[in-house]
């Protein structure tokens, strides 16, 4: 008797699900959407913040009211000693990981923690931002130029990576202490966009350079930057995060952005589902319909990154900057060799490279 | 004449051993929770890799990097400098500020106490961000004093600016031990000072303040303690210039090697922890050189206020220049940033006008609930954390022995250690002891990390109010057939608790303003708003950090004044 | 019986031995009184007695029941032992009403709330303290607060109360008056007391006994009069009363009279436990019985006035004799100069 109710309940119940099996996709994937029903919820460490993500979630439910979102956002850094620290002591924790340290992500899967999973929507993603149908680019970022709009003006305005260099090597006495990036030492993004630099921008020394002579101020935190750029106590950022640059800017008259039209780095969200998740089919839910049209439809519109599908309409996509830039977008890869600088050898190499180049320029 | 029975029969045993269990009970409790954590750090140093990685090594490879780290030395040299520089700055003033509040007939006193108070309840690195926006480069005040002066003479990146401003922040903490420790003071010492001439001044230093001198030492050790834990002061004012702290170097090595190293944060957490235990030996020293001012005997009397006269004036000019740069200057600062929308060089402030950051806090449903959380760790979780402490206070009081010296040491240890990795040893014990999983993810794993934290500070003052009861009380008691038990009950404890009050009222505003060590126990559920803060900081709501630093700094001022209104008095 | 029996009590502080070996017994209605200067041991005897200082040999028995036993390692703990015991400070609880002062210790004897009511109205009735029971201690005058720390140590009628300077803190002439009627309280409840004060005159009024403490052992021990009168050595002697020291050399020593001689005086008097032909000698007389004569005599001497004062019922004239000062007390004032003053034999005593 027992058995025949199951049976029953399943068959009704995928028979309503079958309602909700976006289009394209495999029939068996009502599976799925059983089983996260079943499941109730997922749990997602993300390092996008929760007033960003909102209107994501928001939508996400509107898809599938059943499942619920445990959002939490925290530093990328936290995101990692959280996620080891839990799946080391067997008590569950995330189900998806969601973080802007592609690197730390790459590495996470690299020891063995991500799922396999072929989304459906796998076929729809550039190449390098699928890893081993593990880890997936979910956005599309450009590391951008600030500077304040009342403070520069006209030719200082850098263009491209040479006319920064220029700008401030030039002008040291204006830009002294004005001058802003990432604390490489403290942030993972910003060591990796200077890295990923340092592949692409042959004159990347004198930027360097240009940085001690001008004894540049570093932050960790992206916040800050933008602020102290918008207020006019620094004046120019450099690899700043474009997604939130861009966001304040449309909001705040002093800010300014460039892409940069030498080549512009593009910093692309991974995500993977934890090998161990507790509600895997919630992940797998939550997975493919942030890479699904509709959910980059809302990562380039309400949620204010850039979509990394081209196949999209959205006020900020992929296809649209590549538009903007031709051909000089540069995206990291969502891919092993990112990971090279994590062996502590050579980034303390790299880092103690950069810091005497710094004094040659005659600052720091 | 009948002869009554003694109250305890004959001998007494059975009274003596259960108290002695629930002593043993206490300090065993006290032992593991701040060893347990202790012991795992100490662990995490001598290892290569996280505990829980299959793959780690033991070895003294942590200790070799940090020791060989340039930037270690230059961080340890900067904390010394600044925390001897913030006790120099932090225990005369906060002395002189409990002299003018408690001992002189200063007008308008019931206003300024809550005031005083302030900065020891808004979170450190609020504080420094409401200095930036306030005293900044380009702050509010910096471009006025320009457009009105033409100077602004202050460099708020600086060593010294970061001296003062601790300074400056942690005079409440000395305040509130030298107000309780004036308050048991009789008058009639500072009288017969006064009546061989002396000002009030005079009186001052020569009399009650000496007096008082046990706790004063004890509160300067304490804030040298803090002046290594400073994290978020340092991280504002001193990242644009490079300036490093202990903490800020922990929080540096988080990523210095790209992964997370938590071997070398352990390692530079044990040498913190090496560098304050001789701290802690001179505070026991301490200690027992305040028991001979032991003054609350039997022979009550009235206390009688000070006349100020002619130093009225300049009494209140210290009062309110330091209000004015330690709390109006930074909070100003808060609440402009959170009505506007930006600011800096040529922004029309009137146009900039907004409400959206507090529309967008009080819809946030893990805003609201942070708000919720934190009111309630602070209040009911305050109180229990007072209870915990009492229990501890009682276990070694009047009792020499190397049991109490063993707690002595024990509460002081885990404030010696950053809040940053306190917190994240305490997540590593809630997940891997099993039967304390369930806990992690509730406020209650909040209030258990706070309550071990913060050991140290607010067993201070129960201490130091227990101490104040003369022995002849609680002898007395024996004498008519008291247990030990029924004394500590009966006699002492009703007798402390003033002390006790404002113990809850001094850890109620600690665990508002706590924002390093819920870091890493954040969760859904648990948030609390410090912690909120810090990741909001991090990702750059800078606005909606200062609309929740507002409405932190509103409700703990509103509980504030609430209790002080209900005669919960830190004077009187 | 004995009511407390205090055997060869040893106690230390640390490295320092404050008594060393002493023995007391407390009989059923007496007052004894615990006599000597500060350091003598006297307050640590008290307390050691009540059960707040720990000897760490002897014993200490009330009636047949030990409380103390340094060799059987038996200590009984304050509590238990069920003693009165007022403090110098009154100790009297800040925080609660002189009525729960009173009452704590039948509270403690998980006494019916109505007859605690009454006992302890009739305490402080007996005490004439009975409109203050709702008062608290910092409202109350020292004299009331001591007899409110006397109502607390009484109630529950227990067969020793210990005293540490009952009358010490109060006003002098409060405490001719305190002497008096505090004697009387306690005989008239037919407690025993055991009293500790510093001021012999007030130990001479009250007790039945005194027990003289010098440096942790018991100099000499007896009643008031034979204290006064009868004192075995120079410390009793001198610590009784108020006196007049003569030094000088022992020249004869026959029987219990012994002749003792100074710089340009010699007097008579009577010989007491050691002293010893041709050694040096300490004599000694009480001030009242010094008489300024009308010439010369027997063991007369001859000082020269330096200053008299007057005292209300009598005048101290202060002499000097040689370089030694002597004082004496008389009915009207002198005139300056040398005047004839009489040691009678029987009341000078040679050390």
């Amino acid at each position: 008797m027992r058995g025949f109710v199951t049976v029953a309940a399943l068959a009704a119940a995928s028979l309503g699900a079958f309602a909700q099996v976006p289009a394209g996709y495999p029939a068996d994937y009502a599976k799925i959407v059983a089983g996260a029903k079943a499941e109730g919820k997922v749990v997602i460490y993300s390092a996008l913040d929760t007033k960003a993500a909102a209107p994501l979630v928001k939508d996400f439910n509107a898809v599938y009211p059943d499942v619920k979102v445990e959002y939490n956002d925290m530093n990328s850094t936290e995101l990692y000693n959280r996620f080891i620290a839990e799946v080391a002591s067997g008590q569950g924790g995330a189900d998806v990981m969601w973080s802007s340290a592609m690197d730390l992500q790459v590495k996470l899967v690299d020891d063995g923690q991500a799922m396999t999973y072929a989304s459906p929507e796998v076929v729809k993603l550039p190449k390098w931002a699928v890893y081993k149908n593990q880890a997936y680019g979910t956005t599309y970022e450009p590391a951008v130029f600030i500077y304040n709009k009342r403070l520069v003006t006209g030719a200082e305005i850098p263009q491209d990576h040479a006319s920064f260099a220029k700008v401030i090597e030039s002008n040291t006495a204006k830009f002294k202490g004005k001058v802003t990036t990432y604390d490489i030492e403290k942030s993972g993004v910003g060591f990796m966009f200077v890295v990923q630099d340092t592949k692409y921008f042959p004159g990347m020394k004198d930027l360097e350079r240009g940085f001690g002579a001008t004894s540049y101020k570093v932050y960790s935190s992206t916040g800050n930057m933008l602020e102290k750029v918008s207020s006019g106590e620094h004046l120019l950022g450099y690899n700043v995060l474009g997604s939130y640059a861009l966001v304040r800017a449309k909001k705040d008259p002093n800010l300014g952005v460039v892409l940069p039209k030498d080549f512009t780095l593009v910093l692309s969200r991974v995500m993977f589902i934890g090998k161990k998740a507790q509600h895997p089919n919630a992940a797998k839910l939550w997975t493919d319909y942030v890479l699904s049209q509709r959910g980059q439809k809302m990562i380039g519109g309400e949620v204010e990154l850039f979509a990394v599908r081209d196949d999209v309409e959205a006020e900020y996509t992929a296809s649209k900057l590549n538009k903007q830039l031709g051909g000089v977008v540069k995206p990291i890869p969502v891919g092993a060799e990112i990971t090279e600088y994590l062996d502590s050898k050579k980034r303390l190499e790299f880092l103690g490279q950069w810091k005497a180049t710094l004094a040659a320029g005659g600052g720091k | 004449m009948s002869a009554v029975p003694s109250a305890l029969g004959g001998g007494g045993p059975r009274g003596a051993s259960s108290f002695f269990t629930w002593r043993a009970l206490t300090i065993l409790t006290t032992a593991v929770a701040v060893l347990g954590p202790l012991s795992l750090i100490v662990y995490q140093s001598l290892l290569t890799a996280p505990f829980f990685d299959a793959r780690k090594t033991a070895g003294f490879g942590a200790y070799a990097f940090v020791f060989a780290d340039e930037d270690f030395w230059k961080a340890l040299r900067n904390s010394v400098v600044i925390a001897g520089g913030m006790t120099l700055i932090a225990v005369p003033l906060g002395a002189i500020l409990a002299f003018v509040m408690e001992r002189t007939d200063l007008p308008f006193k019931r206003w300024f106490e809550p005031l005083i108070l302030v900065p020891s309840f808004v979170s450190p690195m609020v504080l420094s961000f409401g200095f930036v926006v306030a005293a900044g480069p380009v702050g509010f005040y910096t471009v006025w004093s320009q457009d009105l002066f033409g100077v602004a003479p202050w460099g708020l990146y600086s060593i010294l600016a970061m001296t003062v401003i601790a300074g400056l922040t942690h005079v409440p903490n000395v305040y509130v031990y030298a107000s309780a420790a004036l308050k048991s003071l009789g008058s009639d010492v500072e009288e017969a000072a006064r009546s061989a001439g002396a000002s009030p001044f005079r009186v001052a230093m020569s009399v009650s303040l000496p007096l008082i001198l046990p706790s004063m030492l004890f509160a300067a050790v304490l804030v040298f303690f803090l002046g290594f834990e400073l994290f978020g002061l340092p991280l504002v004012l001193g990242d644009p210039e490079g300036i490093l702290v202990l903490s800020t170097y922990l929080y540096k090595l988080t990523n210095k090697l790209g992964t997370p190293s938590y071997h070398l944060m352990a390692a530079v957490a044990v040498c913190i922890v090496a560098i304050t235990f001789p701290l802690v030996l001179l505070q026991r020293k301490l200690l027992q050189g305040a028991r001979k001012y032991a003054t609350i005997k039997g022979k009550a009397g009235r206390m009688r206020e000070l006349p100020l006269g002619k130093w009225t004036g300049l009494a209140l000019f210290i009062i309110v220049a330091y209000l004015f740069v330690t709390v109006i200057v930074p909070i100003s600062g808060i609440a402009l940033r959170a009505f506007v929308t930006n600011w800096g060089f040529g922004v029309n402030l009137s146009e900039a006008f907004t409400l959206d950051s507090f529309r967008y806090v009080f819809q946030e449903t893990t805003h609201t609930r942070a708000i919720w959380n934190t009111i309630l760790i602070g209040t009911v979780g305050g109180a229990l954390t007072v209870a915990c402490y009492t229990a501890i206070g009682f276990a070694t009081h009047r009792r020499d022995d190397g049991w109490s010296r063993l707690v002595d040491y024990l509460v002081l240890v885990p404030r010696a250690i950053p809040g940053l990795l306190a917190g994240l040893a305490f997540l590593w014990i809630f997940l891997f002891v099993p039967f304390l999983a369930p806990i992690r993810a509730t406020i209650f794993s909040m209030w258990i990390a706070y309550t071990v934290v913060w050991l140290a500070y607010g067993m201070r003052l129960i201490s130091s109010s227990l101490m104040q009861v003369a022995p002849e009380l609680e002898e007395a008691a024996r004498s008519v057939g008291a247990s030990r038990a029924t004394v500590s009950r009966k006699i002492t404890l009703p007798l402390i608790r003033p002390g006790l009050i404002a113990s809850w009222l001094l850890v109620f505003m600690i665990f508002e303003r706590e924002y390093s060590t819920g870091v890493y126990l954040l969760a859904p559920g648990n948030e609390v708003i410090g912690a909120q803060l810090v990741s909001l900081w991090q990702g750059g709501a800078i606005d909606i950090v200062a609309a929740l630093s507002l409405i932190n700094i509103l409700l703990v001022g509103a509980g504030l004044a609430v209790a002080l209104r209900l005669g919960v008095k830190l004077r009187d | 019986m004995a009511e407390l029996t205090v055997e060869n009590l040893h106690l230390t502080y640390g490295t320092n031995p404050i008594l060393k070996g002493v023995s007391l017994t407390l009989n059923p209605g007496e007052v004894v009184s615990l006599l000597g200067p500060s350091g003598s041991g006297k307050t640590t005897l008290l307390r050691a007695v009540a059960g707040l200082e720990a000897p760490h040999r002897g014993s200490i028995k009330l009636r047949d029941r030990t409380i103390f036993d340094g060799a059987a390692g038996l200590d009984v703990p304050a509590e238990a032992r069920n003693l009165g015991l007022v403090f110098q400070s009154y100790a009297l609880w800040p925080h609660k009403t002189v009525f729960d002062n009173v009452a704590f210790g039948l509270k403690l004897r998980k006494v019916a709330a109505d007859e605690i009511s009454t006992r302890v109205k009739k305490a402080l009735g007996e005490l004439s303290l009975g409109h203050l029971s709702e008062r608290f201690p910092h409202q109350l005058s020292g004299g009331q607060q001591q007899r409110v720390a006397i109502a607390r140590a009484l109630v529950y009628n227990p067969p020793v109360i210990l005293m540490d300077e009952p009358l010490s803190n109060l006003d002098a002439k409060l405490r001719e008056e305190a002497r008096a009627w505090l004697r009387d309280l306690i005989v008239t409840m037919h407690l025993s007391a055991l009293v500790v004060t510093h001021d012999q005159s007030e130990s001479m009024a009250m007790s039945d006994r005194i027990l003289l403490l010098n440096n942790g052992v018991i100099e000499q021990q007896g009643t008031p009069q034979q204290m006064y009168a009868e004192p075995q050595t120079l410390f009793t002697a001198d610590f009784m009363g108020s006196n007049n020291r003569l030094a000088g050399q022992v020249a004869e020593l026959a029987g219990d009279q012994a002749l003792l001689k100074g710089e340009g005086w010699q007097l008579r008097g009577r010989a007491k436990p050691g002293a010893k032909m041709g050694a040096a000698g300490t004599g000694l007389i009480r001030l009242e019985r010094v008489r300024v004569a009308e010439g010369p005599g027997d063991n007369r001497v001859q000082p020269e006035l330096k200053t008299s004062m007057f005292l209300g019922d009598k005048w101290e004239h202060v002499f000097n004799l040689g370089a030694t000062m002597l004082r004496a007390h008389g009915p009207r004032a002198l005139s300056p100069g040398k005047h004839w003053v009489e040691i009678p034999r029987e009341d000078f005593w040679v050390f």
